[in-house]
Protein backbone atom coordinates (compact mmCIF):
# COMPACT_ATOMS: atom_id res chain seq x y z
CA UNK A 1 0.00 0.00 0.00
CA UNK A 2 1.45 3.34 -0.44
CA UNK A 3 1.44 5.74 2.18
CA UNK A 4 2.22 9.88 2.10
CA UNK A 5 5.92 9.01 3.76
CA UNK A 6 7.04 11.90 6.03
CA UNK A 7 10.69 11.58 4.87
CA UNK A 8 9.62 10.50 1.53
CA UNK A 9 11.94 13.60 -0.46
CA UNK A 10 14.32 12.27 1.69
CA UNK A 11 16.14 10.10 -0.90
CA UNK A 12 16.57 12.01 -3.01
CA UNK A 13 20.31 13.28 -3.34
CA UNK A 14 21.35 17.17 -3.16
CA UNK A 15 24.09 19.40 -1.64
CA UNK A 16 21.47 19.76 1.60
CA UNK A 17 21.16 16.30 1.53
CA UNK A 18 23.84 14.87 1.81
CA UNK A 19 25.07 17.29 5.04
CA UNK A 20 25.15 16.02 8.50
CA UNK A 21 22.17 15.17 10.10
CA UNK A 22 23.44 16.57 13.07
CA UNK A 23 24.63 19.95 11.58
CA UNK A 24 20.83 20.52 10.17
CA UNK A 25 19.01 19.34 13.15
CA UNK A 26 21.07 21.96 15.19
CA UNK A 27 20.90 24.45 12.66
CA UNK A 28 17.06 24.04 12.80
CA UNK A 29 17.00 24.22 16.54
CA UNK A 30 19.12 27.32 16.50
CA UNK A 31 16.85 29.01 13.82
CA UNK A 32 13.41 28.18 15.34
CA UNK A 33 14.52 29.81 19.01
CA UNK A 34 15.75 32.97 17.34
CA UNK A 35 12.43 33.20 14.77
CA UNK A 36 10.27 32.47 17.78
CA UNK A 37 12.04 34.93 20.18
CA UNK A 38 11.47 37.93 17.31
CA UNK A 39 8.75 40.42 18.64
CA UNK A 40 5.56 40.54 17.39
CA UNK A 41 5.73 44.03 15.97
CA UNK A 42 8.71 42.81 13.64
CA UNK A 43 7.15 40.95 10.43
CA UNK A 44 9.51 42.69 8.00
CA UNK A 45 12.40 41.11 9.82
CA UNK A 46 10.37 37.38 9.72
CA UNK A 47 10.26 37.89 5.87
CA UNK A 48 13.92 38.73 5.98
CA UNK A 49 13.91 34.91 7.67
CA UNK A 50 11.76 33.36 5.48
CA UNK A 51 14.45 33.90 2.37
CA UNK A 52 16.80 31.13 4.15
CA UNK A 53 14.86 28.35 4.39
CA UNK A 54 12.91 28.99 1.51
CA UNK A 55 15.83 29.40 -0.48
CA UNK A 56 17.26 25.49 0.85
CA UNK A 57 14.00 24.12 0.01
CA UNK A 58 14.25 25.07 -3.43
CA UNK A 59 18.03 24.00 -3.59
CA UNK A 60 17.02 20.65 -2.33
CA UNK A 61 14.86 20.14 -5.11
CA UNK A 62 11.96 19.82 -2.32
CA UNK A 63 8.54 20.64 -3.81
CA UNK A 64 6.85 23.57 -2.94
CA UNK A 65 3.33 22.22 -3.51
CA UNK A 66 4.19 19.54 -0.70
CA UNK A 67 6.06 22.32 1.04
CA UNK A 68 2.49 24.15 1.02
CA UNK A 69 0.51 20.80 1.78
CA UNK A 70 2.35 19.55 4.71
CA UNK A 71 1.76 23.18 6.09
CA UNK A 72 -1.92 23.52 5.32
CA UNK A 73 -2.32 19.96 7.31
CA UNK A 74 -1.13 21.45 10.05
CA UNK A 75 -2.16 24.94 9.90
CA UNK A 76 -5.75 24.03 11.41
CA UNK A 77 -4.19 24.44 15.32
CA UNK A 78 -2.23 27.34 14.69
CA UNK A 79 -4.90 29.28 12.99
CA UNK A 80 -7.46 28.83 15.86
CA UNK A 81 -4.55 30.56 17.89
CA UNK A 82 -3.69 33.03 15.97
CA UNK A 83 -7.51 34.16 14.92
CA UNK A 84 -8.54 34.90 18.77
CA UNK A 85 -6.26 37.26 19.14
CA UNK A 86 -7.93 40.12 17.31
CA UNK A 87 -10.77 39.24 19.61
CA UNK A 88 -9.42 39.87 22.76
CA UNK A 89 -6.76 42.48 22.27
CA UNK A 90 -8.52 45.81 20.54
CA UNK A 91 -5.80 48.25 21.09
CA UNK A 92 -5.40 50.39 18.08
CA UNK A 93 -2.02 50.74 16.88
CA UNK A 94 -0.46 52.70 13.52
CA UNK A 95 1.78 50.21 11.58
CA UNK A 96 4.28 51.33 8.81
CA UNK A 97 5.75 50.00 5.62
CA UNK A 98 7.85 52.88 3.54
CA UNK A 99 5.71 55.31 3.14
CA UNK A 100 2.76 54.21 3.86
CA UNK A 101 1.27 54.13 6.98
CA UNK A 102 -1.96 52.51 8.60
CA UNK A 103 -4.71 52.15 11.86
CA UNK A 104 -5.06 48.45 12.91
CA UNK A 105 -4.92 46.73 16.65
CA UNK A 106 -2.34 45.02 18.37
CA UNK A 107 -4.65 41.97 18.12
CA UNK A 108 -4.10 41.67 14.53
CA UNK A 109 -0.61 42.00 14.66
CA UNK A 110 -0.07 39.08 16.55
CA UNK A 111 -2.52 37.26 14.54
CA UNK A 112 0.31 38.02 11.87
CA UNK A 113 3.17 37.34 13.81
CA UNK A 114 2.02 34.05 15.03
CA UNK A 115 1.02 32.96 11.64
CA UNK A 116 4.28 34.44 10.07
CA UNK A 117 6.41 32.68 12.66
CA UNK A 118 4.09 29.34 12.57
CA UNK A 119 5.19 29.59 8.31
CA UNK A 120 8.90 30.44 8.83
CA UNK A 121 9.35 27.78 11.09
CA UNK A 122 7.37 24.96 9.22
CA UNK A 123 9.70 25.64 6.48
CA UNK A 124 12.67 25.01 8.40
CA UNK A 125 11.22 22.15 9.98
CA UNK A 126 10.21 20.24 6.30
CA UNK A 127 13.78 21.52 4.97
CA UNK A 128 14.98 18.67 8.15
CA UNK A 129 12.63 16.40 7.32
CA UNK A 130 12.50 16.34 3.73
CA UNK A 131 15.95 16.14 3.42
CA UNK A 132 17.60 13.80 6.42
CA UNK A 133 16.46 10.50 6.41
CA UNK A 134 14.35 9.01 9.17
CA UNK A 135 17.02 7.00 10.52
CA UNK A 136 19.86 9.38 10.23
CA UNK A 137 17.69 11.88 12.34
CA UNK A 138 17.55 9.38 15.00
CA UNK A 139 21.26 8.36 14.53
CA UNK A 140 21.90 12.58 15.29
CA UNK A 141 19.46 12.81 18.19
CA UNK A 142 21.16 9.70 19.51
CA UNK A 143 24.47 11.23 19.51
CA UNK A 144 23.12 15.10 20.87
CA UNK A 145 22.22 12.89 23.59
CA UNK A 146 18.86 12.06 23.30
CA UNK A 147 18.03 9.38 25.60
CA UNK A 148 18.51 5.97 23.87
CA UNK A 149 15.11 4.46 25.21
CA UNK A 150 13.09 7.35 23.31
CA UNK A 151 15.13 6.72 19.72
CA UNK A 152 14.43 3.03 19.76
CA UNK A 153 10.58 3.88 20.29
CA UNK A 154 10.51 6.48 18.10
CA UNK A 155 12.49 3.96 15.20
CA UNK A 156 9.68 0.94 15.97
CA UNK A 157 7.25 3.97 15.91
CA UNK A 158 8.45 4.83 12.54
CA UNK A 159 9.07 1.46 10.87
CA UNK A 160 5.76 -0.46 12.15
CA UNK A 161 3.16 2.87 12.16
CA UNK A 162 2.63 2.00 8.06
CA UNK A 163 2.28 -1.68 8.78
CA UNK A 164 -0.78 -0.65 11.60
CA UNK A 165 -2.23 1.56 9.47
CA UNK A 166 -2.22 -0.99 6.48
CA UNK A 167 -3.99 -3.09 8.95
CA UNK A 168 -6.79 -0.72 10.30
CA UNK A 169 -7.26 -0.46 6.37
CA UNK A 170 -7.33 -3.80 5.56
CA UNK A 171 -10.18 -4.41 8.49
CA UNK A 172 -11.83 -1.43 7.92
CA UNK A 173 -12.22 -2.59 4.27
CA UNK A 174 -13.28 -5.87 5.68
CA UNK A 175 -15.99 -3.93 7.69
CA UNK A 176 -17.15 -1.80 4.52
CA UNK A 177 -17.44 -5.19 2.36
CA UNK A 178 -19.59 -6.85 4.84
CA UNK A 179 -21.57 -3.31 6.07
CA UNK A 180 -25.06 -3.26 3.35
CA UNK A 181 -27.13 -0.56 6.12
CA UNK A 182 -26.48 1.74 8.92
CA UNK A 183 -25.87 -0.18 12.01
CA UNK A 184 -27.08 2.63 14.05
CA UNK A 185 -24.80 4.66 16.52
CA UNK A 186 -24.59 1.40 19.15
CA UNK A 187 -23.65 -0.61 16.44
CA UNK A 188 -21.46 1.39 14.85
CA UNK A 189 -19.69 2.26 18.57
CA UNK A 190 -19.85 -1.54 18.95
CA UNK A 191 -18.01 -2.56 15.77
CA UNK A 192 -15.38 0.19 16.17
CA UNK A 193 -14.77 -0.95 19.38
CA UNK A 194 -14.33 -4.79 18.22
CA UNK A 195 -12.24 -3.36 15.60
CA UNK A 196 -10.04 -1.61 17.65
CA UNK A 197 -9.66 -4.43 20.28
CA UNK A 198 -8.69 -7.01 16.68
CA UNK A 199 -6.03 -3.93 16.34
CA UNK A 200 -4.56 -4.13 19.74
CA UNK A 201 -4.18 -7.89 19.67
CA UNK A 202 -2.78 -7.85 16.51
CA UNK A 203 -0.23 -5.10 17.87
CA UNK A 204 0.41 -7.33 20.96
CA UNK A 205 0.97 -10.33 18.60
CA UNK A 206 3.58 -8.66 16.41
CA UNK A 207 5.23 -7.05 19.24
CA UNK A 208 5.83 -10.46 20.83
CA UNK A 209 7.06 -11.39 16.91
CA UNK A 210 9.70 -8.75 17.07
CA UNK A 211 10.72 -9.90 20.15
CA UNK A 212 11.18 -13.65 19.23
CA UNK A 213 13.07 -11.74 15.58
CA UNK A 214 15.75 -9.80 18.34
CA UNK A 215 16.35 -12.28 20.69
CA UNK A 216 16.68 -14.99 17.94
CA UNK A 217 19.54 -12.57 16.56
CA UNK A 218 21.09 -12.14 20.05
CA UNK A 219 19.59 -9.29 21.27
CA UNK A 220 20.55 -8.85 25.21
CA UNK A 221 19.01 -5.57 25.83
CA UNK A 222 21.91 -3.73 25.27
CA UNK A 223 21.53 -2.19 22.07
CA UNK A 224 24.40 -1.91 18.49
CA UNK A 225 24.37 0.08 16.04
CA UNK A 226 27.18 1.72 13.50
CA UNK A 227 27.41 5.15 13.08
CA UNK A 228 27.54 6.47 9.65
CA UNK A 229 27.91 10.38 10.39
CA UNK A 230 30.61 12.35 9.97
CA UNK A 231 31.31 15.68 9.82
CA UNK A 232 32.81 17.17 6.75
CA UNK A 233 33.73 20.37 5.52
CA UNK A 234 30.40 21.29 3.29
CA UNK A 235 29.11 20.68 7.12
CA UNK A 236 31.50 23.35 8.74
CA UNK A 237 30.49 25.97 5.91
CA UNK A 238 26.41 24.88 6.12
CA UNK A 239 27.03 25.80 9.80
CA UNK A 240 28.99 29.33 8.76
CA UNK A 241 26.51 30.40 6.24
CA UNK A 242 23.39 29.84 8.79
CA UNK A 243 25.26 31.57 11.74
CA UNK A 244 26.27 34.49 9.44
CA UNK A 245 22.75 34.09 8.27
CA UNK A 246 20.29 34.24 11.83
CA UNK A 247 22.89 36.03 13.64
CA UNK A 248 23.54 38.85 11.00
CA UNK A 249 19.76 39.42 10.62
CA UNK A 250 19.37 39.60 14.14
CA UNK A 251 22.18 41.78 14.81
CA UNK A 252 21.98 44.20 11.66
CA UNK A 253 19.40 44.10 10.22
CA UNK A 254 16.27 43.97 13.13
CA UNK A 255 17.13 47.73 14.49
CA UNK A 256 16.87 49.03 11.01
CA UNK A 257 13.32 47.10 10.62
CA UNK A 258 11.75 48.02 14.12
CA UNK B 1 27.12 -37.89 22.45
CA UNK B 2 24.93 -38.72 19.68
CA UNK B 3 22.86 -35.58 19.74
CA UNK B 4 27.17 -34.00 18.96
CA UNK B 5 27.29 -35.44 15.33
CA UNK B 6 23.90 -33.88 14.70
CA UNK B 7 22.31 -30.75 13.64
CA UNK B 8 19.17 -31.47 15.64
CA UNK B 9 18.10 -33.71 17.70
CA UNK B 10 14.79 -33.56 19.85
CA UNK B 11 14.04 -35.92 22.50
CA UNK B 12 10.21 -36.77 23.59
CA UNK B 13 9.40 -33.31 23.60
CA UNK B 14 6.09 -32.19 24.85
CA UNK B 15 4.84 -28.62 24.81
CA UNK B 16 0.96 -27.61 26.07
CA UNK B 17 -0.54 -23.89 25.61
CA UNK B 18 -0.81 -22.27 28.85
CA UNK B 19 -4.74 -23.42 28.18
CA UNK B 20 -3.95 -26.57 28.27
CA UNK B 21 -4.02 -27.47 24.30
CA UNK B 22 -1.44 -30.15 23.25
CA UNK B 23 0.60 -28.27 20.73
CA UNK B 24 3.48 -30.98 20.20
CA UNK B 25 2.87 -34.56 21.52
CA UNK B 26 6.02 -37.08 22.07
CA UNK B 27 8.57 -35.50 19.16
CA UNK B 28 11.34 -37.45 18.26
CA UNK B 29 13.52 -36.12 15.41
CA UNK B 30 17.10 -35.89 14.45
CA UNK B 31 18.64 -33.94 11.73
CA UNK B 32 21.83 -33.94 10.25
CA UNK B 33 24.10 -31.51 9.12
CA UNK B 34 23.58 -30.16 5.74
CA UNK B 35 20.46 -31.41 5.17
CA UNK B 36 17.38 -29.34 3.80
CA UNK B 37 14.40 -30.86 5.93
CA UNK B 38 10.46 -29.85 5.04
CA UNK B 39 8.15 -29.73 7.99
CA UNK B 40 5.06 -30.13 6.14
CA UNK B 41 1.17 -30.13 7.95
CA UNK B 42 -1.91 -29.05 8.10
CA UNK B 43 -1.91 -25.03 9.34
CA UNK B 44 -1.77 -25.76 13.20
CA UNK B 45 -0.11 -28.72 12.94
CA UNK B 46 2.81 -27.53 15.55
CA UNK B 47 5.19 -26.75 12.51
CA UNK B 48 5.81 -23.05 13.73
CA UNK B 49 5.77 -23.81 17.14
CA UNK B 50 8.59 -26.88 16.63
CA UNK B 51 10.77 -24.49 14.93
CA UNK B 52 10.57 -22.26 17.78
CA UNK B 53 11.26 -24.98 20.08
CA UNK B 54 14.85 -25.65 17.67
CA UNK B 55 15.78 -22.03 18.80
CA UNK B 56 14.52 -22.22 21.97
CA UNK B 57 11.73 -19.84 22.41
CA UNK B 58 9.17 -22.99 23.87
CA UNK B 59 9.87 -24.68 26.75
CA UNK B 60 8.13 -27.91 27.52
CA UNK B 61 8.91 -31.32 28.98
CA UNK B 62 12.01 -33.39 27.06
CA UNK B 63 15.18 -32.94 25.50
CA UNK B 64 16.52 -30.76 22.75
CA UNK B 65 19.76 -30.63 21.15
CA UNK B 66 21.12 -27.87 18.36
CA UNK B 67 24.43 -28.73 16.78
CA UNK B 68 25.62 -30.66 20.29
CA UNK B 69 24.19 -27.93 22.22
CA UNK B 70 21.48 -28.57 24.82
CA UNK B 71 19.15 -25.90 24.57
CA UNK B 72 19.17 -23.82 28.15
CA UNK B 73 19.00 -20.83 29.68
CA UNK B 74 23.30 -20.95 29.70
CA UNK B 75 23.37 -22.24 26.25
CA UNK B 76 21.23 -19.98 24.78
CA UNK B 77 23.29 -17.69 22.76
CA UNK B 78 25.02 -19.68 21.53
CA UNK B 79 22.61 -21.68 20.28
CA UNK B 80 21.41 -18.60 18.69
CA UNK B 81 24.42 -17.50 17.33
CA UNK B 82 24.85 -21.09 15.41
CA UNK B 83 20.73 -21.60 14.67
CA UNK B 84 19.11 -18.70 13.22
CA UNK B 85 15.30 -18.64 12.86
CA UNK B 86 13.29 -17.07 10.51
CA UNK B 87 9.82 -15.93 11.30
CA UNK B 88 6.56 -16.25 8.59
CA UNK B 89 6.47 -12.50 8.67
CA UNK B 90 9.10 -10.76 7.41
CA UNK B 91 7.48 -7.38 8.53
CA UNK B 92 8.70 -9.28 12.02
CA UNK B 93 11.73 -9.82 11.21
CA UNK B 94 13.10 -6.66 8.93
CA UNK B 95 12.23 -3.92 12.52
CA UNK B 96 15.33 -1.81 11.79
CA UNK B 97 15.05 1.43 9.93
CA UNK B 98 16.83 0.36 6.79
CA UNK B 99 17.81 -2.95 5.87
CA UNK B 100 21.75 -2.32 6.47
CA UNK B 101 20.74 -1.72 10.27
CA UNK B 102 18.73 -4.70 10.00
CA UNK B 103 21.62 -7.10 8.69
CA UNK B 104 23.98 -5.28 10.80
CA UNK B 105 21.79 -6.06 14.39
CA UNK B 106 22.87 -9.88 14.33
CA UNK B 107 26.33 -9.26 13.80
CA UNK B 108 26.67 -6.44 15.85
CA UNK B 109 25.23 -8.61 18.58
CA UNK B 110 27.62 -11.31 18.70
CA UNK B 111 30.35 -8.58 19.01
CA UNK B 112 31.93 -8.31 15.61
CA UNK B 113 34.25 -5.62 14.49
CA UNK B 114 32.57 -2.64 12.68
CA UNK B 115 34.56 -4.17 9.65
CA UNK B 116 33.43 -7.38 9.94
CA UNK B 117 29.43 -6.46 10.31
CA UNK B 118 30.22 -3.99 7.30
CA UNK B 119 32.03 -7.47 5.36
CA UNK B 120 29.10 -9.54 6.39
CA UNK B 121 26.15 -7.10 5.96
CA UNK B 122 27.87 -6.72 2.33
CA UNK B 123 28.22 -10.41 1.53
CA UNK B 124 24.42 -11.70 3.23
CA UNK B 125 23.24 -8.18 1.11
CA UNK B 126 25.01 -9.84 -2.25
CA UNK B 127 23.72 -13.26 -1.81
CA UNK B 128 20.12 -12.44 -1.86
CA UNK B 129 20.85 -9.87 -4.57
CA UNK B 130 20.19 -6.92 -2.78
CA UNK B 131 23.47 -5.06 -1.97
CA UNK B 132 22.44 -1.91 -4.06
CA UNK B 133 19.32 -1.77 -1.02
CA UNK B 134 21.60 -0.87 1.96
CA UNK B 135 19.71 2.49 2.90
CA UNK B 136 16.31 1.27 1.69
CA UNK B 137 13.58 1.59 4.66
CA UNK B 138 12.19 -2.48 5.21
CA UNK B 139 8.72 -0.48 4.38
CA UNK B 140 9.96 0.45 0.82
CA UNK B 141 10.84 -3.22 -0.07
CA UNK B 142 8.48 -5.37 -1.96
CA UNK B 143 6.77 -8.51 -0.84
CA UNK B 144 9.64 -10.93 -2.37
CA UNK B 145 12.58 -8.28 -1.30
CA UNK B 146 11.56 -8.18 2.20
CA UNK B 147 11.70 -11.90 1.88
CA UNK B 148 15.00 -12.11 0.03
CA UNK B 149 16.08 -9.68 3.34
CA UNK B 150 14.89 -11.45 5.91
CA UNK B 151 16.93 -14.80 5.03
CA UNK B 152 20.04 -11.87 4.78
CA UNK B 153 19.42 -10.99 8.17
CA UNK B 154 20.10 -14.45 8.64
CA UNK B 155 22.71 -15.15 6.63
CA UNK B 156 25.36 -12.52 8.04
CA UNK B 157 25.19 -14.48 11.30
CA UNK B 158 26.76 -17.26 9.22
CA UNK B 159 24.54 -19.59 11.56
CA UNK B 160 25.15 -23.87 10.63
CA UNK B 161 21.46 -24.56 10.41
CA UNK B 162 18.65 -22.10 9.62
CA UNK B 163 14.64 -22.16 10.13
CA UNK B 164 12.30 -20.65 7.63
CA UNK B 165 9.01 -20.44 8.68
CA UNK B 166 6.35 -20.30 5.49
CA UNK B 167 9.22 -18.64 3.49
CA UNK B 168 6.88 -18.87 0.57
CA UNK B 169 4.04 -17.18 1.93
CA UNK B 170 2.44 -14.78 0.00
CA UNK B 171 5.12 -14.55 -3.44
CA UNK B 172 4.23 -14.52 -6.70
CA UNK B 173 5.73 -17.49 -8.33
CA UNK B 174 8.78 -15.07 -9.77
CA UNK B 175 9.65 -14.03 -6.32
CA UNK B 176 8.82 -17.65 -5.34
CA UNK B 177 11.44 -18.76 -7.82
CA UNK B 178 14.11 -17.00 -6.53
CA UNK B 179 13.39 -17.42 -3.08
CA UNK B 180 13.61 -21.31 -4.12
CA UNK B 181 17.00 -20.73 -5.84
CA UNK B 182 18.38 -18.75 -3.23
CA UNK B 183 17.34 -21.50 -0.52
CA UNK B 184 19.27 -24.28 -2.81
CA UNK B 185 22.38 -22.58 -2.96
CA UNK B 186 22.79 -22.41 0.49
CA UNK B 187 25.23 -24.98 1.91
CA UNK B 188 23.70 -24.97 5.51
CA UNK B 189 20.96 -26.85 7.07
CA UNK B 190 17.86 -26.22 6.26
CA UNK B 191 14.20 -26.56 8.13
CA UNK B 192 11.62 -25.20 6.30
CA UNK B 193 8.69 -25.16 7.43
CA UNK B 194 5.78 -24.98 4.63
CA UNK B 195 2.28 -25.95 3.84
CA UNK B 196 3.33 -25.40 0.11
CA UNK B 197 4.37 -29.28 -1.27
CA UNK B 198 5.71 -27.87 -4.44
CA UNK B 199 7.75 -25.73 -2.88
CA UNK B 200 8.92 -28.38 -0.25
CA UNK B 201 9.26 -30.99 -2.79
CA UNK B 202 12.14 -29.02 -4.76
CA UNK B 203 13.72 -27.99 -1.90
CA UNK B 204 14.12 -30.97 0.42
CA UNK B 205 15.54 -34.11 0.89
CA UNK B 206 13.77 -35.27 3.40
CA UNK B 207 10.26 -34.59 4.90
CA UNK B 208 8.66 -34.38 8.39
CA UNK B 209 5.12 -34.30 7.95
CA UNK B 210 3.31 -33.03 11.12
CA UNK B 211 -0.45 -33.12 12.48
CA UNK B 212 -2.35 -32.44 15.70
CA UNK B 213 1.17 -31.62 17.26
CA UNK B 214 2.42 -35.13 16.75
CA UNK B 215 4.87 -36.75 14.04
CA UNK B 216 2.96 -39.10 11.59
CA UNK B 217 5.86 -39.29 8.80
CA UNK B 218 9.30 -39.18 8.34
CA UNK B 219 11.39 -39.70 5.09
CA UNK B 220 12.57 -39.18 2.01
CA UNK B 221 10.42 -35.89 0.49
CA UNK B 222 9.60 -37.84 -2.64
CA UNK B 223 8.37 -40.66 -0.95
CA UNK B 224 6.19 -39.09 1.25
CA UNK B 225 5.26 -36.26 -1.03
CA UNK B 226 3.81 -38.22 -3.62
CA UNK B 227 1.78 -40.82 -1.08
CA UNK B 228 -1.61 -39.66 -1.59
CA UNK B 229 -3.36 -41.61 0.70
CA UNK B 230 -1.21 -39.70 3.34
CA UNK B 231 -1.14 -36.87 2.01
CA UNK B 232 -5.29 -36.87 1.50
CA UNK B 233 -5.82 -37.98 4.59
CA UNK B 234 -4.06 -35.13 6.71
CA UNK B 235 -5.83 -32.31 4.35
CA UNK B 236 -2.15 -32.08 1.98
CA UNK B 237 -1.50 -31.96 -2.01
CA UNK B 238 0.71 -34.43 -3.43
CA UNK B 239 3.68 -33.03 -5.21
CA UNK B 240 5.32 -33.89 -7.94
CA UNK B 241 8.46 -35.44 -8.34
CA UNK B 242 11.79 -33.75 -7.91
CA UNK B 243 13.49 -33.13 -11.14
CA UNK B 244 17.14 -33.87 -10.81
Amino acid sequence: MHHAYIDKFAYQDSAIHRLDSRVKFLVVLVFTAVVISLPRMSLSILACYAVGPFAVLVWAGIPLRFVFKQILLVSPFVLVLALSCPLYDRTPVVVGFGPFFWQTTTGWLRCFAILGKFVVTMFALIVLVSTTRFNDLLAGLQWLGVPRLLIIQLGFLYRYIFVLIDRAHHILLARAGRKLKNLGFKNELRTAASMLGSLFVRSIDTAEHISIAMQARGFDGSWHTLSKLHIRRCDVFFVLVAALFISGLYLLVRPILT
Amino acid sequence: MIAMSKAIVIENFTYRYPDGTAALSDITLSVEHGQKVALIGPNGAGKSTLLLVMAGFVKGTGKVFVDGMEVNGANLKKIRTCLGACLENPDDQLFMPTLFDDVAFGPLNMGLTPDQVKARVADALTTVGLAQMADKAPHHLSAGQKRAAAVATILAMSPKIITLDEPDGSLDPRNRDNLMNLLRSLPQTLIIATCNMRFAAALADRAVLLDKGRIIADGGADEIMSDSALMAEHGLEVAAKKTK
